[in-house]
């Protein structure tokens, strides 16, 4: 076999394995969860007659969505009402690809990294995606010709380049700490010593401060509660969503989930280590197969705070949110920066 | 001649001509656009076709540079405001500021002159000259930082110096308004 084909090989069994991971098993799943999280939360049972516990629930959800009837409203844009959700959703599928999801395995005499593509630009391809995702937001609220919708997509757009401000600083802090913007380097440096000689150097020790921004801006650059103000429901109907059903709403749903399940795997990278654990060498193939479960386990946790926080915390206004990110986590988040470059500077990380 | 300065043969002049076919149908495709909000979707797809082009001269930093910012918070911008103050189709065109059109065609002009005047001039890449797929990809984003911090510093200070005096400019602006 040729190395050209043997590395177009190994790509296509990497993507295979992501995108069957999160689209079979995490997505179907993370909505069971979230049902029945909301369930337990609010103290009812949640859904839990379909299959046992109510395991095959997102299946039910699913197929309802590709049913029901496709409407599209009048005085719409219809070239635009129809391609949003997909400006919506193929940024969120591509931001896996960039993401270390275990150590390297060793297979067929190969040494395959776990990566799909390991860039030298990093985290600048997941933020260039992100901030492409907004147009499918903005445009189906502008495209539906519907007042709710247009808010809802101009909330979303002012909102998103908000955060994405102090999201982006705080994760500079790390690349300065690591060296580089390669996600592989960013979990080599953190599996690579400790912190004040008795805590691992994951970035959430040295940089408690980053991390608190990374993690809010992020339930803000997904639009999850308590910062989903573009589609409010008690006072926007549904916003930027509203004159969407069937697919094409379910499009919406399922790229919101794949960013939220992205952005998890993102905080367990940057600040937590990614797939490595302190006092273990993951290398061989057990090796390996045990990366990439303590990923997973870190990327479920964030998951699942998702899931909590969305059923915990109330709405914020939209006064509020402006003002929390423009004049609380900016200066914080440069405040955050300077401090890490002194600790790199004085060689304490 | 055209075939000297094409980059390379095979897949990379596939997606070359490509690139250079979607950004310049985009750009034109957002000048006749009646609707502001399609002329500034055109616009982001030509940034795409920008990109492509950056990662064609194995500089990929800069393409990402492209999207992010450009297509992702610049034109992001101009949707908002476009969207803010719902702007529809423009009116039909009444040439009332026939001085502004005319010192505007001549600007456009000179523009173009100079720009196909520089380009012709270039000297053409010698034959087998390494092309980006030969070229190994350099670690490009420190070097990048220490020629800005070391031969550009006094353009890049002047350059953030100048965005934020229009950052303060627009503030006072729109705080005179409002009071």
């Amino acid at each position: 076999m040729s190395p050209a084909l043997a590395a177009a090989l190994e790509g296509a069994a990497k993507i295979a394995f992501v995108w069957g991971v999160v689209l079979g098993a995490v997505l179907p799943n993370l909505i069971w969860v979230e049902r029945r999280m909301a369930g337990l939360i609010q103290d009812r049972p949640g859904p839990n007659r379909v299959g046992p516990f109510g395991l095959f629930q997102a299946i039910a959800d699913i197929l309802k969505m590709f049913m029901k009837e496709d409407v599209v409203p009048m005085y719409a844009d219809r070239l635009l009402h129809t391609i949003a959700p997909l400006i919506l959703l193929v940024p969120a599928m591509a931001t896996f690809a960039v993401i270390p999801f275990g150590s390297s395995l060793h297979l067929f005499d190969r040494d395959i990294p776990l990566v799909i593509a390991d860039v030298n630009i990093g985290i600048l391809y997941v933020f260039a995606l992100t901030s492409i995702g907004i147009y499918g937001l903005v445009l189906a609220g502008w495209a539906s010709n519907n007042k709710f919708a247009l808010l809802g997509g101009l909330r979303s757009s002012a909102q998103v380049i908000s955060y994405e401000l102090a999201m982006g600083i705080a994760a500079i802090a790390v690349f300065l700490a690591a060296g580089s913007l390669r996600l592989t380097r960013v979990v080599e440096y953190q599996a690579s010593g400790t912190f004040l000689g008795f805590l691992p150097l994951w970035n959430c020790f040295p940089q408690a401060l980053g991390c608190m921004i990374f993690v809010v801006s992020a339930f803000a650059e997904t639009n999850r509660l308590p910062f989903d103000l573009p589609e409010a429901e008690a006072e926007l109907v549904a916003g930027y969503h509203t004159e969407y059903s069937a697919f094409r709403f379910g499009m919406f749903f399922m790229a919101e989930y794949l960013n939220l399940i992205a952005a998890s795997a993102m905080m367990a990278t940057l600040y937590f280590g990614g797939w490595s654990l302190p006092g273990l060498h993951l290398t061989g193939f057990v090796g390996s197969l045990v990366s990439i479960a303590v990923f997973a386990a870190k990327t479920g946790f964030f998951i699942f705070l998702f899931v909590w926080v969305r059923w915990t915390l109330p709405r914020f206004r939209f006064d509020q949110l402006m003002n929390l990110g423009w004049k609380v986590f900016l200066p914080l988040s440069l405040l955050n920066l300077i401090a890490t470059g002194a600790l790199v500077l004085w060689g304490v990380i | 001649m055209p075939a000297l300065m094409m980059p390379a043969v095979g897949g990379e002049l596939v997606v070359f001509g490509f690139a250079s076919l979607l950004t310049l149908a985009f750009a034109l495709l957002m000048l006749v656009q009646k609707t502001p909000v399609r002329s500034v979707l055109s616009l982001v797809v030509t940034f795409f076709g920008l990109s492509v082009l950056a990662i064609l001269l194995a500089a990929p930093f800069i393409a990402a540079l492209q999207i992010f910012v450009y297509a992702g918070a610049i034109l992001v911008l101009f949707l908002f405001v476009i969207m803010l103050l719902n702007l529809e189709e423009e009116a039909a065109d009444k040439d009332d500021r026939p001085v502004q059109r005319t010192l505007g065609l001549l600007v456009a002009l000179a523009l173009g002159g100079l720009l196909a005047g520089a380009t012709l001039r270039a000297p053409l890449p010698p034959r087998g000259a390494p092309t980006s797929a030969r070229i190994p990809m350099p670690d490009e984003i420190p070097a990048l930082g220490r020629l800005l911090f070391s031969d550009y510093l006094l353009a890049f200070e002047v350059l953030s110096l100048l965005l934020l005096v229009a950052a303060v400019g627009a503030l006072l602006l729109s705080k005179r308004r409002f009071e």
